[in-house]
């Protein structure tokens, strides 16, 4: 085997004892695992061998450098982060991306696994070789953006790469995020084990060479990637970004309002964040995006006038999270409410969520509508941020009951208040509607994340033709394989954005990780690479306690019928979901992977 | 024939929709063609050069919920949107 051309050492950080080790990792751990999310799960599994307390020090956090950052591949500069979710209680992974990834690189390091809980607030200074444990006491309450800039002042140095939480996490919401470069890790709650660990913060500084097996293949593959990600291939990210999803879920009458109440939200193009671009006299339109990113698709707005500092990024579940979901038509306050989230450290998705069920068990006597001052109902975004702010800080009361999750706030509300939450294995849904998608309700019930648009794409085969009935073993397959190829851009890691940038995939990004890393790699072992990290997220999830009967869906998907639209009527029955999991298991077990094994 | 236009088509046409002139029901490749002299800026972004084919992600669905058949036709009252759909980074 030829030798891993990139930088190699594992950190492992013991919060506790103060102490960090570094050691090279083997060859064979980067043939085995790549890098990104293959190579977290790995470390995770290395570490997690039975059911333990997401909040407690022997839960490992894992950083792992995507093994394209800090090369000239685009829309590569981009690291995993996994630990056990307190959310869920399972296995969380998501991604992050930009300078500090790259950096994460110079600094030698293709992981760092944090484990122990500090005495008091504690920002984990990485200076090249040297590590060091500085007191962060006075950076508690500051946002993460807020800490990156106290940072920077104190060391002297604007090249300072930081990942912090805000007063989410500090306070144990259990969907904080961890935020660098004005990216965030937002789902599952990795946020939350920062702060109960007493991390706020990881600063980085790394000026070393990353070295690349194969320079002049790589730069010829990275030149092709590149020109073909400014093309029309990717327009729709650069021009449009993601939010321009709610106009066509709104005419596909598949966009979910008011906590899957509804399937078309009358208010939808008022917060469409088109119609501000449109509007220009009213916003100005901001763009952003990763480092060594040639699509820049983040677009945030601001009203004219008002500082441009509060831009708000205008993704679409995001948007929809306190839209659509919560019955809002008021783009300001669904802006500012995104904003606030990123301020306070949240994932919008899960606050969105948790208000929006907050909202439903109002409008059913469950809850005091007055508990956050403005009424609490569908449609009032004057509830938004005293509702964010209420999570936010655990205030005492509804914001503390919501700042579990909508599974755990259902439980503690009682009165069948399980039927207005919206999560699966405790994540809450993002924004698209599983009744009108099988093929995305088998992924949804299936994914070892929970309810995660990003690990079960597969609403993009359901959506290209609605009306296609091409029977379950059909759409099984089309799940594993949106898992699988999931796996495969997370591990080397890839954005997304670019997905149709190649003409065949797996082909083209062995080849890129075979220049990169010098490690022969071709499609099959791509595949394969992706379909061992499947199997390791199942093993760890079954040591947690995860069962199949896990692999399921809310309750309101199977008793109650799209309310509206044209589909309305349809709702998931509960013997076509076994049905196309029986299917599932039984591709999945064709291909040599036990679904559960302890 | 009324078509209706989201994302990058809209964004490139700068109109919601466009009024084609064709024989109805036309099948794709004539509405194809309709649709890249109708709106030429839609050439090649959302219209293949040849103006045989929609670039991906771009689709033709009708009524916004249903794909076309091999060889099917269809006129204005099947309500053909040009859409697409982007997430997941």
């Amino acid at each position: 085997m030829t030798a891993f051309a990139g930088p190699r050492d594992l950190l492992e950080v013991d919060l506790s004892a103060r102490t960090a080790r570094r050691t090279p990792l083997g060859d064979d751990v980067f043939a085995d695992a790549l890098g990104g999310v293959a190579l977290a799960v790995r470390l995770i599994e290395e570490r997690v061998r039975g059911p333990l307390d997401p909040l407690g020090g022997d839960n490992p956090i894992v950083f792992a450098a995507g093994p394209f950052a800090s090369t000239p591949v685009p829309a590569a500069n981009k690291h995993a982060l996994a630990t056990i979710s307190p959310l869920t209680g399972l296995l969380n992974e998501g991604l992050s991306s930009s300078h500090f990834s790259a950096v994460l690189r110079r600094c030698g390091l293709a992981a760092i696994v944090i484990t122990g809980t500090a005495d008091g607030w504690t920002t984990l200074a990485i200076d090249g070789d040297a590590v060091r444990f500085e007191d962060a006491s006075h950076l508690a309450g500051l946002s993460a953006r807020e800490t990156t800039k106290a940072l920077r002042d104190s060391y002297g140095d604007r090249s300072l790469r930081v990942c912090a939480i805000g007063v989410a996490g500090e306070r144990g919401v259990r969907y904080a995020a961890v935020e660098n470069d004005g990216r965030q890790a937002g789902r599952g709650g990795t946020g939350t084990v920062f702060g109960a660990k007493r991390l706020k913060a990881i600063a980085l500084r790394g000026r070393g060479e990353v070295g690349i097996a194969d320079p002049a293949a790589t730069a010829r593959l990275a030149a092709t990637l590149r020109e073909r990600a400014l093309g029309p291939k990717t327009a729709k990210y650069r021009v449009l970004g993601t939010s321009a999803n709610l106009r066509v879920l709104q005419r596909m009458g598949q966009l979910p309002t008011r906590n899957f109440t509804a399937a078309t939200f009358a208010g939808a193009e008022n917060v469409t964040p088109e119609r501000a671009r449109e509007s220009a006299g009213t916003y100005v339109e901001l763009r952003a995006g990763c480092a060594g990113c040639p699509v820049q698709c983040e677009h945030q707005y601001v009203r004219k006038g008002r500082d441009r500092r509060s831009a708000a990024a205008s993704e679409y579940e995001s948007v929809w999270a306190f839209g659509p979901n919560c019955g809002v038509d008021d783009l300001d306050a669904v802006l500012e409410a995104i904003g606030r989230c990123d301020e306070l450290g949240l994932d919008t998705i899960s606050t969105g969520s948790a208000i929006a069920f907050a909202m439903e068990c109002a409008q059913h006597g469950l809850v005091a509508s007055d508990a956050f001052g403005p009424e609490l109902r569908f449609g009032n975004g004057a509830v938004l941020l005293p509702a964010i702010d209420a999570i936010a800080q655990r205030s005492a009361g509804l914001g503390d009951v919501l700042a579990d999750g909508v599974r755990a706030a259902a439980r503690r509300i009682g009165y069948g208040a399980e039927r207005f939450a919206m999560h699966c294995k405790g994540l809450e849904l993002p924004g698209y509607e599983p009744r009108a998608l099988p093929t995305y309700a088998l992924g949804l019930a299936t994914c070892t994340r929970g309810a995660c648009h990003n690990r079960a794409a597969t609403y993009d085969r359901d959506l290209r033709d609605p009306s296609d009935d091409r029977g379950d073993g059909a759409r099984a397959r089309d799940a594993i394989e949106a898992e699988d190829r999931a796996i495969a851009w997370d591990s080397l890691v890839l954005c997304k954005f670019v997905r149709d940038c190649f003409d065949d995939f797996d082909t083209e990004a062995a080849a890129l990780w075979s220049a990169v890393s010098g490690i022969a790699l071709d499609a099959a072992g791509l595949r394969a690479a992706a379909q061992r990290t499947w199997e390791r997220k199942r093993r760890i999830n079954a040591r947690l306690g995860w069962t199949p009967d896990d692999d399921t869906l809310p309750e309101r998907l199977f008793a109650e019928g799209m309310a509206d639209g044209p589909n309305a009527g349809r709702r998931v029955e509960p013997q076509h979901l076994a049905s196309l999991r029986a299917a599932y298991e039984s591709l999945r077990r064709e291909a040599g992977m036990p679904l559960a094994v302890g | 024939m009324n078509v209706e236009l989201f994302g990058m088509a809209r964004a490139l046409a700068g109109v919601s929709h466009v009024e084609l002139a064709v024989d109805e029901p036309v099948a794709f490749p004539e509405f194809l063609r309709a649709l890249a002299d109708a709106v030429p800026a839609l050439v090649p972004d959302v219209v293949a050069p040849a103006a045989d084919a929609l670039v991906e992600p771009n689709l033709l669905l009708l009524d916004g919920r249903r794909g076309l058949r091999d060889g099917e036709t269809f006129g204005e009252a099947d309500r053909p949107c040009i859409l697409f759909l982007a997430s997941g980074g």
